[in-house]
């Protein structure tokens, strides 16, 4: 009965919405992000100084994680050869990244971050 | 004013310092003239996913033509053979003229050659360009054993590649170590073990005396008299900035084009970017040529807003990148001046890094990971040698501990 609920829950949860929780929010220390794998897909959720953010978690040039990488003001720098993006519209900036980075919209509810996944 | 920009070199230097005259100036002409008939593309993948069949030739331009057209930047396929300095002329293989009225030149590096009997002339492969990578990768289709002979990156690249195609791989280096030209001993050892971990063979402190060809077999006799048998050789031994063009000219030279750190040569309205440059690094205060993307990238750059008149200070910190099987190495600022070295973790799947200090500044690091693992302490050491910061050693070398915390606001 519980188990039965619980998923019933989940499953009304994703349809409406789509809105995943990552974590608290203070789990993510200012200028940093965290790794989030959610399914099959891994995500990075970012604290700017102004809110969250969140993007794909796998560089668009080589499959590296952006987690080891360098949050600076709104851009991430992917730490295999420096491709860069804006973390707010996912815009590769720098090459060797040339395709963007896709994002994703982020809500905070009660100190929790959520993220909307398509 | 309406001026007369050429581009002698249509590489990844030279597209670069284009696109940005263009940002900076919407009249001047601007011709890249390159002897690739091919728009500028990317050269690490030749050696790594080119090869493995990851990427191919469209993946590798860095803009289509449509981008060169909306930005009125034209691009000749031909081969300048002459330059008049004093009349501001080009000339080409075929007896065209062009005529301008500032010049960059980035004609990039070649690959260095290994003298051989005449008749080996054209035994062995080497790898610069797309025409290149594209005959060693039809080749070595159907061949089994093959030795490289030069155990520097492009070398090391290959060999990573070609044990990925399940290929036996033998590589012969001169030197003590691997990558001996820049990257330091403890690094180069570790890149060694994961080769010989994949099967590769490594030989170092090696000579070949003499290579011979029988029945369609190389034989590859050392100094140690040993022998070695292989189908199909492949030399990396290091590139010289392409510079042919102007030894009886005016322009400076010494181990590449002398440029200042505003890219500008010895000779007015001549500048020079990339490879071939041997410019000044006021950080530094003292001249370097390097041969990596990066710096491409950022002194076409440089060069660019040059030309175009916003005068700017090339001040870059040296980065690279080389990767090999599933191994991330780079380095940055310089490994080969230091009073003190540092060392941060020692497993390559977390990573390990040298940094090298002097007078307590970190002057360079040299970093090898599992992808993606090094980058970001690497980018965090470029930054902190790039302001001079004194660094605390304990976090340095305690990698439970964020380097974010050591850079400045
Ligand atoms: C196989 C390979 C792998 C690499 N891997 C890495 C890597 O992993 N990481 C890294 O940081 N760097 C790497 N590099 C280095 C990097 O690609 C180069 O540093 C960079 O391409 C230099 O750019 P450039 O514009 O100076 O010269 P280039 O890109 O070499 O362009 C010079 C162009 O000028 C043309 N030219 C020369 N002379 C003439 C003439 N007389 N007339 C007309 N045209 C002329 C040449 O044909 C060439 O197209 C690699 C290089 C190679 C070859
Ligand atoms: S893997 Fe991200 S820039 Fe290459």
């Amino acid at each position: 009965m519980y188990l039965f609920s619980k998923n019933r829950y989940y499953i009304q949860f994703m349809s409406e919405e789509n809105w995943i929780e990552v974590g608290s929010t203070d789990s993510i220390e200012e200028e940093d992000l965290i790794r989030f794998d959610h399914q099959d897909k891994t995500f990075c959720v970012y604290k700017l100084t102004d809110g969250f953010y969140a993007t794909d978690g796998i560089c668009t040039h080589e499959a590296v994680h952006l987690e080891d990488g360098l949050v600076m003001d709104d851009e991430i720098e992917c730490p295999m050869h420096q491709g860069i993006f804006n973390i707010k519209s996912g815009e590769a900036l720098s090459p060797p990244a040339c395709e963007d980075l896709k994002t994703y919209p982020v809500k905070v509810d009660n100190d929790k971050i959520f993220i909307k996944i398509d | 004013m309406k001026n007369n920009i050429i581009i002698l070199g249509g590489g990844q230097a030279g597209i670069y310092a284009a696109r940005e005259i263009r940002q900076n100036d919407s009249k001047s002409n601007i011709k890249i003239i390159g002897e690739e008939n091919l728009l500028p593309y990317e050269r690490p993948p030749l050696s790594k996913d080119f090869l493995l069949d990851k990427k191919n030739e469209e993946d590798l331009y860095f803009h289509s033509s449509d981008v060169l057209k909306n930005e009125n930047i034209e691009f000749e396929n031909v081969s300048i053979s002459k330059v008049d300095f004093e009349n501001k002329k080009l000339f080409a293989d075929n007896d065209d003229v062009y005529s301008y009225d500032s010049l960059l030149i980035s004609t990039g590096s070649e690959n260095k050659k290994l003298s051989l009997d005449n008749n080996l002339k054209n035994d062995v492969y080497y790898l610069r360009n797309l025409e290149e990578a594209k005959k060693i990768k039809e080749i070595v289709s159907n061949k089994n054993k093959i030795t490289i002979i030069g155990g520097g990156f492009i070398g090391l690249e290959i060999a990573s590649s070609l044990s990925q195609l399940q290929k036996k791989v033998i590589v012969i280096e001169i030197g003590n170590q691997l990558m001996g030209r820049i990257i330091p001993k403890q690094i180069a050892d570790l890149v060694q073990n994961t080769h010989l971990e994949h099967g590769n063979e490594i030989i170092l402190n090696k000579q070949i005396e003499k290579i011979t060809k029988k029945n369609g077999i190389y034989e590859i006799l050392l100094n140690d008299n040993s022998l070695i048998k292989t189908d199909f050789l492949i030399a990396g031994i290091g590139s010289t900035p392409a510079v042919k063009l102007f030894e009886n000219t005016n322009l400076k030279l010494d181990n590449g084009i002398l440029t200042n750190q505003f890219c500008e040569t010895s000779i007015k309205d001549v500048y020079a970017a990339g490879d071939v440059s041997n410019f000044y690094h006021p950080l530094y205060e003292r001249n370097m040529r390097l041969e990596s993307y990066q710096h491409a990238q950022n002194h076409g750059i440089c060069a660019g807003k040059n030309i175009a008149g916003v005068k700017t200070e090339y001040t870059s910190i040296p980065w690279m990148w080389s990767d090999q099987f599933n191994l991330n190495l780079q380095l940055t600022g310089i490994c080969n001046d230091y009073d003190e070295i540092i060392e941060r973790g020692n497993d390559i799947n977390s990573g390990v890094i040298y940094f090298f200090l002097k007078n307590k500044i970190i002057r360079g690091a040299c970093g090898l990971g599992i992808a993606g693992k090094i980058g970001r302490d690497i980018r965090i050491t470029s930054k902190l040698s790039e302001k001079n910061t004194i660094v605390d050693k304990q976090i340095l070398s305690d990698q439970n501990q964020k380097l974010n915390k050591l850079i400045q606001k």
